[in-house]
């Protein structure tokens, strides 16, 4: 089997070029489950066909891997129907690109994707208490600046999560490309969620969500992901960190702590390049001004007049420290990430205190390990 | 699952090819002897024999309804698989849509990009004036101030002094005012430029992007101040004044005649006074 899948894997995107169009041949109503452009879809399938086929003798790590994609699936409309198209269309690609194909290799594969389909479908099932995914209403959306905005959702059915987590979303301005996104307060039973959205250039998702939604518009949200891996039971006072929008996450753990008694001191380090990209300005400055625990600090990097602190938010988190009885969550560019993780360990912050994600241009959904694309 | 009703046989249980065989005929009396027994066995014989022929005939039968209905339930309304031409068009086609997103999506990358760097080095090079003007302002006021101050030690009159400084704080104000004109302008124009952009890509909606509300400039107090000491206020820190203390039409004409030249180099008067009565409304 893995020599078989090699050969097709060789011919690189040939290969699952050649089943989707086979896909969409025999079951043309699976074509709408897929975004208009397949290239990253592609690369995707591959990859996790390789993780699947590397580890077809190792069932211990394989199952939780299917399981989260099966999972994953759901939101995006795939039902139980669905894999038996999908597996034939592969024996019919495997075959395709083998000139040995025979029947006992006929019979493997299908034995193995029957497993793959049934751990899979059994996952998805066992979430059916769950929506597949959750539409969500667009109540307010704000210009903050020339490429961000602040979106107001609320999703009919309120949509569990907790703070720190990212949920994926869709609009159907740009079908079947879901990104993650982290909402900046914590969990409302009315379903309200805050979103920080910044237009990557190229970016399709973004920038429709900052330039081309409006309100009354719907989107679809996905079950939600732990990236940042937020401690609420913890009582440690906090440091929290934000490069861009990664304001979000960090927005919602001092709600939480907010709506938990304020039981914790809290700093927070805003950093942005000039002032006017300072978007949240209005709020940060009223949670500052209501929250005695709370102190926010911003720090301006490229602007030496600045009102604010001056220089990377790194450098200015580590000039105002000690910190090392802190709890740490940076959540930012990458090199914004790394710059203030780097300061705040030589601060002798112990690596397990120190937690962190990572906002970069393209978020797409999880890979085969559910990790959240980095 | 049979659906055609058999001929009941011994007592209602279907006739099998071994009842006949076996069956046993008892003689009725003594004086009238029954059929023939000869003729009887080979009859029997016979009936068993048509009817082992029928039962593998119907079971024949069935499994082919069976594998006839499970190929029509498996495979459902499936045509038979796809030419290999068929695959290749769908394949190829998909191939040049993904071209060509990829494509708009580069496009659109580079545009904004340049877009954007272009919006900030305006808007630097707007704040350097602005900022210029402002000090040179401030150094004129200090030395109007420097030269009365001089001459009040002889005279006695202060008013001179403070409504000197007062037309100098409106100055200032109206450089302030005018800073953000120009800020507003430039957003103004990289936001075309990105709707622009926007229209490049396939499924961008063509209706012009709206222009955000500015921020409101207003200083945030926001947690321990930066561990720098404030920067002087040369560089025109936000101020409230931004809303409250625009300048009117009669502000600017009042302003010093140096400044109004200035002021033409980036705008003309008449745009920025058309942007300030925008931002009232």
């Amino acid at each position: 089997m893995r020599a078989n899948f090699a050969k097709a894997a060789a011919a690189g995107d040939e290969a699952p070029l050649w089943f989707y169009a086979h896909l969409f041949l025999t079951h043309p109503e699976t074509r709408q489950l897929f975004p208009v452009s397949m290239a990253h879809q592609r690369d995707r399938l591959f990859a996790a066909l390789g993780e699947v086929v590397a580890r077809v003798d190792d069932l211990d790590s394989l199952v939780p891997i299917l399981q989260q994609l099966g999972r994953d699936h759901r939101k995006f409309g795939t039902v139980t129907e669905h894999y038996p198209a999908v597996g034939a269309s592969l024996l019919a690609t495997l075959e395709h690109f083998d000139e040995e194909w025979d029947e006992a290799l006929a019979a493997d594969w299908t034995a193995a994707y029957e497993l793959v389909a049934s751990v899979m479908v059994q996952a998805a099932d066992e979430m059916s208490d769950q929506p597949p995914w959750w539409d969500a209403e667009v109540v307010a959306h704000e210009r903050r600046t020339v490429d961000t905005a602040v979106l107001r959702l609320r999703s009919k059915v309120p949509l569990p999560y907790r703070p720190g987590e990212s949920i994926s979303l869709e609009t159907e301005l740009r079908p079947r490309l879901w990104r993650y996104y982290s909402p900046a307060n914590a969990f409302r039973p009315d379903g309200e969620l805050e979103i920080h959205a910044r237009a990557q250039p190229g970016g399709p998702v973004s920038t429709a969500l900052v330039r081309q939604v409006h309100v009354g518009d719907v989107l679809r949200l996905g079950p939600p992901v732990d990236h940042m891996r937020f401690d609420p039971d913890s009582d440690r006072d906090l440091l929290l960190v934000a490069g861009g929008t990664g304001l979000a996450p960090l927005k919602a753990i001092v709600d939480h702590v907010a709506r938990n008694g304020a039981q914790r001191r809290v700093d927070l380090f805003v950093g942005v390049r000039l002032e006017e990209d300072l978007y949240d300005r209005e709020d940060l400055t009223r949670l500052a001004q209501d929250n005695p625990w709370l102190t926010v600090t911003v720090a301006v990097s490229e602007d030496e007049h600045t009102q604010f602190a001056h220089g990377d938010v790194g450098e200015v988190v580590a000039r105002s420290g000690p910190w090392g009885s802190r709890e740490a969550y940076v959540a930012g560019p990458p090199a914004m990430v790394d710059d203030t993780v780097g300061r705040l360990r030589q601060q002798g912050l112990p690596e397990e205190r120190i937690r962190t994600e990572v906002f970069a241009p393209s978020r797409p959904g999880p890979d085969v390990h559910g990790e959240v694309t980095t | 699952m049979s659906t055609t009703p058999e001929p009941a046989g011994f007592g209602g249980r279907r006739l099998s090819p071994a009842d006949v065989r076996d069956v046993r005929f008892g003689r009725s009396s003594v004086f009238r002897p029954g059929y023939d027994d000869v003729e009887v066995d080979r009859f029997l014989e016979r009936v068993g024999e048509e009817l082992s022929r029928l039962h593998a005939e119907k079971a024949e039968l069935r499994d082919r309804v069976h594998a006839l209905q499970a190929r029509l339930d498996d495979d459902g309304p499936r045509p038979e698989a796809p030419s290999a031409q068929a695959v290749g068009i769908l394949a190829a086609a998909q191939q040049t849509a993904d071209q060509y997103v990829a494509e708009a999506e580069a496009i659109s990358r580079v545009m904004t990009a340049e877009a954007r760097e272009h919006y900030e080095e305006q808007v630097r090079e707007a704040r350097e004036k602005v900022g210029a003007m402002i000090q040179a302002a401030h150094e004129a006021a200090s030395r109007i101030a420097a030269a009365q101050g001089t001459a009040a030690v002889a005279a006695q009159s202060g008013t001179v002094d403070t409504r000197t400084e007062e037309e100098l704080q409106e100055q200032v104000r109206y450089l302030q005012a005018f800073g953000q004109a120009c800020r507003a302008q430039l957003r103004a124009y990289l936001e075309a430029l990105l709707a622009d952009v926007e229209r490049e890509w396939g499924a961008a909606s063509p209706q012009a992007v709206p222009v955000a509300p500015r921020p409101q400039a207003e200083p945030l107090r926001a947690g321990r101040a930066s561990a720098d000491p404030a920067p002087a206020a040369v560089t025109a820190a936000p101020d409230p004044a931004a809303s409250g203390a625009a300048p009117d039409g009669e502000g600017s004409g009042a302003a010093e005649p140096r400044t109004v030249e200035a002021a033409a180099v980036l705008l003309s008067d008449e745009s920025l006074r058309g942007q300030e009565a925008g931002r009232r409304q």
